[in-house]
């Protein structure tokens, strides 16, 4: 066939990394006790192409019902701070109000698979959390002691998106530790 | 859309694509890829109502 489908596929613009998409179903989530066991990987992709025709299949944050994470992790690494690339990292977190953060939800996600940050290698991935009176976008990354490395994508991130307030990032040691009260340790 | 480093005295691509160019290719990718199953209790909550499923449900 001629289609445009099958043009596509024959000539598709491979990603540097594969990517998954996961979700954290938030009526599931109510019905299990453990934290983590609802958390489901939906698809992995490793072409633009394969990431636009998810993206444009499933609903953005604005969409979504209250209380469901939406993740975009590398292949192989699970958005969980017991994951051993996760472990020692810690992450960036944005705040929108309600509805407000479909896009820059897209644009975060663009970046990374688009590889634009300069430390692209320091990053695990990027979740939004959907709750009640905010969307939270929070970024990911592996070795939260190397604060240059961190520094370099809170920064650009912040470039990428034109977000002007300031953001925190928190290892996940101390979320860990001290949940809510967990202290930012880099401040941009 | 790629950018060539030297990495310990060789050349190596990486695959480097600006938003624009990839907002770019977004409207050329409307179908849900070939192959993806989704649960249904997870279809519900993600997928769009309007979504292009293969499935001829």
């Amino acid at each position: 066939s001629s289609s445009g489908a099958g043009a596509l596929a024959r000539n598709p613009h491979p990603l540097e990394n594969s990517w998954t998409f996961w979700f954290d179903n938030p009526s599931a989530k109510s019905k299990q006790a453990a934290w983590g066991s609802s958390i489901r990987p939906i698809y992995t992709f490793a072409t633009v192409e394969e990431f636009w025709s998810i993206y444009n299949n499933i609903h953005h944050p604005s969409k979504l019902a209250v209380g469901a994470d939406f993740h975009c992790f590398k292949h192989k690494i699970e958005p969980k701070w017991e994951d051993p690339i996760c472990a020692n990292g810690g992450k960036w977190t944005m705040t929108f109000p309600r509805g407000k953060s479909d896009t820059s939800w897209l644009y975060t996600l663009l970046a990374m698979i688009g590889e634009q940050f300069d430390h692209g290698d320091e990053i695990c991935g990027a979740v939004v959390n959907v709750r009640n009176r905010q969307e939270k976008i929070a970024l990911w990354t592996k070795n939260a002691a190397n604060e240059a490395a961190q520094v370099s994508i809170g920064k650009q991130w912040k470039e990428f998106l034109d977000y002007n307030d300031t953001i925190g990032f928190i290892f996940h040691e101390d979320a860990k530790k001290h949940d809510r009260a967990a202290k930012n340790k880099y401040v941009i | 859309d790629q950018t060539d480093q030297v990495i310990d005295g060789c050349v190596v691509t990486v695959k480097r694509y600006s938003r624009d160019f990839l907002l770019k290719l977004a409207e050329q990718c409307t179908e849900v890829p070939e192959g993806f199953e989704i649960t249904a209790d997870i279809a519900e909550a993600l997928m769009s109502a309007n979504s292009n499923s293969r499935d001829p449900q």
